[in-house]
């Protein structure tokens, strides 16, 4: 307690370089708060935009289908599938899909693209098909020949909503496959590859022009809790027949996910690199700080004070400062993180530079965790603690008369 | 030759000496004969067997796959190499479908949407008709001489055997073909694709070399893909009936005659 006393005390009698030290470490907790939350707020964002649009979060598939994604490894008995999807707990929605690559021919000119029979209003609940209208009207269960088509295709075929168009494609059992399509409606989700190449019929109409009733290249699962989708896809291939394989979006995006990871590796290495900059300044600082005051600690020796006397006060007022300082720097990182949670920082400017990584989020929320700016801040403590010690520890160890002559 | 070496001195022995044997060992490291490669015409001679100055042709088609097997007919009209025109004649579903190419690009018209479609660029890949044949198959295979160097490999009694090497500026999609052509026939027997990664993709089988008039042609085709997804699948051709050499109409090959052809 006596040494907080004396720590207190010389912290307001050196009350600029206290300023100083307090004021660094302060902005440096608040940068290292904010930065984490920005960084995984939008890799959160980007992932849950790319699971959300269309992937979803659990997909049952053939269990060749993901290696081999052929009309030999479909799921041929969508009704046993879709009974044990229904008796499964922790499910809220499911639905079946059929994605066929076929020949989409407007007045003008053909282009290749991917048609799938969707049940339009499950659907609705599984992704954001439906929101992502923008033009003419989403599709309903009974619909025929109705498309609902991605702006980018419908720019490429120069239809609109209305106009006919056809296609040409392989059904199911290999047969030839054609129709005439009406353009019921379009949609935007962001996604350019995707706008510019999928569009969506209704499955009873697919299955009657495909031959592929009862077939389905996957089922489309939404788990109660999103966050519990790979224990949902345990369970479910515990439940599914051996030639079905259950995955969560960790897997069937995989790709997305260690693109994610390598880039938060690159963002807390370009951290590390600031934070090494920062300690050495605090340590030279620190350094300076502790040297002009080496008179006081030669007096404070020849007065019979011990060395580890001195070195618990002035590793206290350390301790003070860097608590103090990470403290308020937790409060206003995390007060930043907080508000644009709430708010997310809108990158307009970036929209094009997003769309080439098949990014459909311009606009990115920090991520609000408690525990994670607790961790930050107490990384903060311990390099602002630890660029004080070897200034401290050597300061120390000069003889008191040294000390006394320091000039 | 001797005669001319022993007059020359013995300076421009050496030099003309040394000129040859370079020369000859470019021929054996290369594997390719300088000029006019006797390779090239084999190939061009084997391509115009194929195709002759004209061709019609009834052929069926059975296409296997894991879980079917289904059976098409078609008839086929074609002058040379760069014109063809097929139509579809059984089943009933998909009879009077259409396909023209010409030169290298393709259409097909398909009567139940009443539309004539070109095929784009990036469909060229895709299944035709479900088959293990692509669309590219029909446009490209016929300009081998032009799009692949032939190399001369090895050769037995019967057959030789050529590697054929896409050329740097052709847009194909092989990597390499090896072809075995029969020395009797001038016809291929068995044909091996490459991807450019080396691996092989898949292997055409011509059998069963019956007389047309006075040409011969191979009367039984097995494409055979080699993935390993596809190990259940097969394509096979039978050709049914074939006159080659004879007039036809041009009128077949104009975009025109999709429609027209199609009743």
């Amino acid at each position: 307690m006596m040494f907080v006393h004396f720590a207190m005390k010389n912290i307001r009698a050196y009350r600029n370089r206290s300023l100083v030290t307090l004021l660094l470490t302060t902005l440096t907790t608040a940068l290292l708060v904010f930065a984490t939350a920005f960084m995984d707020g939008s890799h959160q964002k980007m992932l849950q935009n790319a699971v959300e649009i269309y992937p979803g979060y659990v997909q049952v598939t053939h269990q060749d289908f993901r290696d081999q994604p052929s009309l030999d490894n479909m799921i041929f008995d969508a009704k046993a599938v879709r009974q044990v999807l229904a008796t499964t707990p922790g499910i809220a929605a499911f639905a079946a899909r059929f994605e066929s690559f076929v020949l989409f021919a407007g007045a003008e000119k053909a282009v290749g693209g991917m048609l799938t029979g969707i049940e339009p209003t499950a659907e609705e609940k599984l992704s954001r098909l439906a929101s992502s209208l923008v033009s003419g009207a989403y599709l309903a269960d009974h619909d025929g020949n109705q498309l609902y088509m991605g702006y980018e295709l419908a720019r490429r075929l120069k239809v609109k909503v209305g106009d006919e168009l056809s296609f040409v494609g392989t059904g199911a059992d290999y047969s030839f496959a054609a129709d005439n399509l009406l353009v019921k409606g379009l949609f935007k989700t962001g996604l350019f590859e995707f706008d510019a190449s999928a569009a969506f019929v209704s499955k009873g109409y697919f299955d009657q022009v495909m031959a592929a009733a009862n077939y389905a290249s996957h089922f489309i699962v939404l788990p109660a809790n999103p966050s519990g989708a790979d224990l949902l896809a345990a369970e479910l291939n515990g439940r599914l027949d051996q030639q079905y394989l259950a995955e969560s979006w960790r897997t069937t995006m995989a790709g997305l996910v260690q693109a994610m990871l390598v880039d938060s590796i690159f963002g807390y290495l370009t951290l590390a690199v600031i934070f090494i900059v920062i300690f050495f300044v605090i340590l030279i600082y620190t350094w300076l700080t502790v040297f002009a005051r080496m008179r006081e600690i030669g007096v404070l020796r020849a007065v019979g004070t011990m060395p580890g006397q001195i070195l618990q006060m002035l590793v206290t007022e350390s301790v003070l400062l860097a608590m103090a300082s990470v403290v308020l720097g937790g409060l206003i990182g995390g007060a930043l993180a907080y508000y644009f949670h709430l708010h997310p920082i809108y990158f307009s400017f970036s929209e094009e530079q997003f769309k080439q990584y098949g990014l459909a989020a311009s606009s990115m929320p920090t991520a609000f965790a408690p525990l994670v700016i607790l961790r930050d801040m107490a990384v903060m403590f311990v390099l602002a603690v630890g660029s004080t010690l070897y200034p401290i520890i050597k300061a120390n160890r000069v003889s008191p008369m040294e000390a006394i002559h320091h000039v | 030759m001797l005669l001319q070496i022993r007059d020359l001195s013995n300076e421009e022995c050496m030099i003309y000496t040394k000129v040859l044997a370079v020369v000859l060992f470019s021929v054996l490291v290369s594997g390719t004969p300088v000029g006019a490669s006797p390779v090239d015409d084999i190939v061009k001679k084997v391509e115009d067997n194929l195709n002759g100055k004209t061709a019609f042709m009834q052929f069926t088609m059975v296409v296997q796959t894991k879980r079917s097997k289904r059976t098409m007919k078609m008839d086929s009209w074609s002058i040379g190499k760069d014109k063809s025109f097929i139509k579809i004649t059984y089943p009933g579903k998909d009879s009077g479908i259409t396909f023209l190419k010409v030169d290298k690009a393709m259409w097909q018209y398909v009567p139940r949407i009443e539309k004539t479609i070109k095929i784009p660029a990036s469909m060229m890949l895709q299944s035709w008709m479900g088959s293990d044949f692509s669309n590219d198959d029909l446009v490209r295979e016929s300009s081998i001489s032009e799009d692949y160097r032939g190399v001369l490999v090895g050769e037995d009694e019967a057959e030789y055997f050529l590697d054929l090497f896409a050329r740097p500026e052709a847009p194909v999609v092989w990597g390499r073909i090896r072809m075995h052509i029969s020395k009797k026939y001038f016809l291929p027997t068995t044909v091996s694709y490459y991807d450019e990664e080396g691996v092989l993709v898949r292997v055409l089988d011509y059998l069963e070399i019956k007389s047309f008039g006075q040409r011969s042609y191979p009367t039984h085709w097995l494409m055979r893909p080699q993935a390993p997804e596809k190990t259940d699948h097969l394509t096979e051709i039978t050709i049914d009936h074939a006159v080659f050499d004879e007039a036809i109409d041009e009128e077949y090959f104009s975009k025109r005659a999709l429609k027209r052809f199609s009743q």
